[in-house]
């Protein structure tokens, strides 16, 4: 349980509010490079930490991510033209470049004594790992992109996917670091109930989530802080004298992995406050070592997994709360536990049906929830830091990122922090 | 011996439980130490609440009341890092809940 304070301070991300300074202290997804795909092409809409605004690419192939309201008369600079390295408001001509500066102003006298002094907000871009990334934060506190492995790897060997959810980003991240969840809502009917036919299927599987996964509902958490945040060991029972161990990392100031099985791809998010009420959820899917499979591509086609289908325009699920994220209702009663199809909608619904912003001062939390407190205690610990004038160190050490999460089978008594060493380290 | 590193399996609010996550608060400093000691005492709060809710004519309701909101305190010292003192309030309470 959080105080109306804590949940207050954790979840309010507007300009001035200290966890919306918090967030502009790091590189945060901004868009997919795809959205602004060719010089001096169409601007796009974008809204990130409760501010609206219009990001294009100028003829240089440079991004520009402004103010969307024209510093004149702020009318939406959606409308504008954009030409010659600037984009120009079609209300009276005003042409703003890529930094901020108005470059042309049709409408006022030659040698007008304001045209050179005129700036509207522009916020730094950076292309990395097919992602547009925006610094919104103060120019003189500058952070390192965050070296992840994801961002590393060639074109072939990962996919993004970015989704519009109804909720504080908080809650976003709360479930994507709950692994207790997952044995019952991406659960089959089959695994829930257990059948002997289920059981006899996951002896032989050679996917350690499969076999041993589902069969141990109720793991032991364990979490311990690092530089990049924490790192969140779950431990189920495997054979008679091993344990099945889950790790992964949540990472400052909202990314986390689907623990890694060698051999497969790996998984992870982002999400990045829209506002207070809605946030961005960015999926990746990557192999370090080889191009995604044909498994790997027919799941993301198929929506089986974590990547979900969307509105090319507002990147909303075609799955949602409108259509009631298509459930099926025999599918329900018969296949699986949820009716809902696809691991990425099924979270949406749970996450979207608490609310925008749950209240947290009512949750019942157990022990099974201890990596939730302990990502709300860090990020509460990191917010109070900063404004005490101590800047985020993850912010301005880019290679902490350097971190892959893992699965594996360890005898009983092996501690997790010997037997994972190895395979906690990025490799790309 | 007490291992603050160990998270205590909470399925009730008996004496014995309430023992060992005093004497794990006794012995808690840490960042993850405080973590699982606020799990813990979630758990308990959830537990007790659950109590007040479903048995309303119970007589142990009173003195579950009274653990339910001192749960509460101690889970915000905890939350403060005065893992100590959450030690000291449960500890007061110890004697009088149920058993």
């Amino acid at each position: 349980m959080l105080s109306h304070e804590e949940n207050a301070l954790l979840t309010q991300t507007d300009a001035g509010a200290p966890m919306g300074d918090y967030f502009r202290r790091y590189w945060l997804p901004a868009m997919l490079s795809t959205e602004l795909p060719m010089p001096d092409g169409e601007p796009v809409r974008v809204r990130l930490l409760g501010e609206n605004l219009i990001a294009f690419r100028n003829s240089n192939g440079r991004v520009g991510l402004l103010d969307e309201f024209c510093a004149h008369r702020r009318a939406s600079l959606f409308w504008g033209r954009n030409e010659d390295c600037g984009l120009r408001c079609v209300y009276h001509g005003w042409k703003f470049d890529v930094d901020g500066a108005c470059v042309d102003m049709p409408n006022e006298p030659p040698g007008y004594a304001f045209e050179s002094k005129v700036r509207t907000t522009a916020y730094p871009t950076h292309e990395y790992g097919g992602i547009i990334w925006a610094y919104m934060g103060p120019p003189d506190r500058l952070p390192e992109l965050p070296k992840l492995e994801w961002a590393r790897v060639p074109q072939t060997h990962r996919y993004i996917s970015k989704r519009f959810q109804q909720t504080n980003y908080l809650q976003a991240i709360e479930g994507g670091i709950d692994s207790s969840h997952s044995n019952f809502l991406h659960a089959s009917m089959d695994a829930f109930r257990r059948t002997p036919a289920y059981l006899e299927q996951v002896k032989k599987s050679t996917n350690l989530r499969a076999k041993y996964h589902l069969l141990d509902r109720a793991p032991q958490f364990t979490v311990r802080k690092t530089d990049y945040g924490l790192l969140i060991a779950v431990r189920r029972d495997a054979e008679e004298d091993t344990y099945y161990w889950r790790l992964t990392q949540f990472l400052l100031p909202s990314y986390s992995m689907i623990p890694y099985q060698k051999g497969l791809s790996i998984h992870g998010h982002c999400w990045v406050p829209r506002d207070d009420q809605t946030c961005w959820v960015w999926t990746v899917s990557w192999n370090p070592d080889a191009p995604l499979s044909p498994e790997d591509w027919d799941a993301i086609q198929n929506e089986t997994f974590v990547h979900a289908k969307v509105d090319p325009v507002t990147f909303r699920p075609i799955r949602n709360a409108d259509n009631n994220y298509m459930i099926d209702r025999d599918r329900q009663r018969t296949i699986t536990m949820t009716g809902i199809h696809g691991f990425a909608s099924q979270d949406q619904a749970v996450q979207e049906s608490m609310g925008t912003l749950v209240d947290r001062t009512r949750e019942r939390l157990g022990t099974s929830d201890t990596a939730i407190i302990a990502m709300r205690r860090l990020l509460l610990q990191e917010v109070r830091a900063l404004r005490q004038g101590q800047e985020p160190f993850a912010a301005h050490h880019g290679d902490v990122y350097w971190v892959r999460s893992a699965s594996t089978v360890l005898k009983r008594d092996v501690p997790f922090e010997d037997g994972c060493r190895s395979l906690l380290a990025a490799e790309v | 011996m007490t291992d603050p590193w160990h998270i205590v399996s909470v399925s009730d609010f008996s004496q014995e439980t309430l023992q060992r996550i005093i004497a794990h608060l006794e012995v808690s400093t840490e960042f993850e130490h405080l973590v699982y000691r606020e799990a813990e005492l979630d758990a308990i709060w959830s537990i007790t609440g659950f109590f007040l809710n479903s048995e309303t004519d119970s007589d142990q309701r009173d003195l579950v009341e009274r653990l339910h909101k001192a749960a509460h305190e101690a889970h915000d010292l905890v939350a403060d890092g005065r893992a100590a003192e959450a030690a000291t309030l449960l500890r007061g309470l110890l004697n009088h809940v149920v058993p």
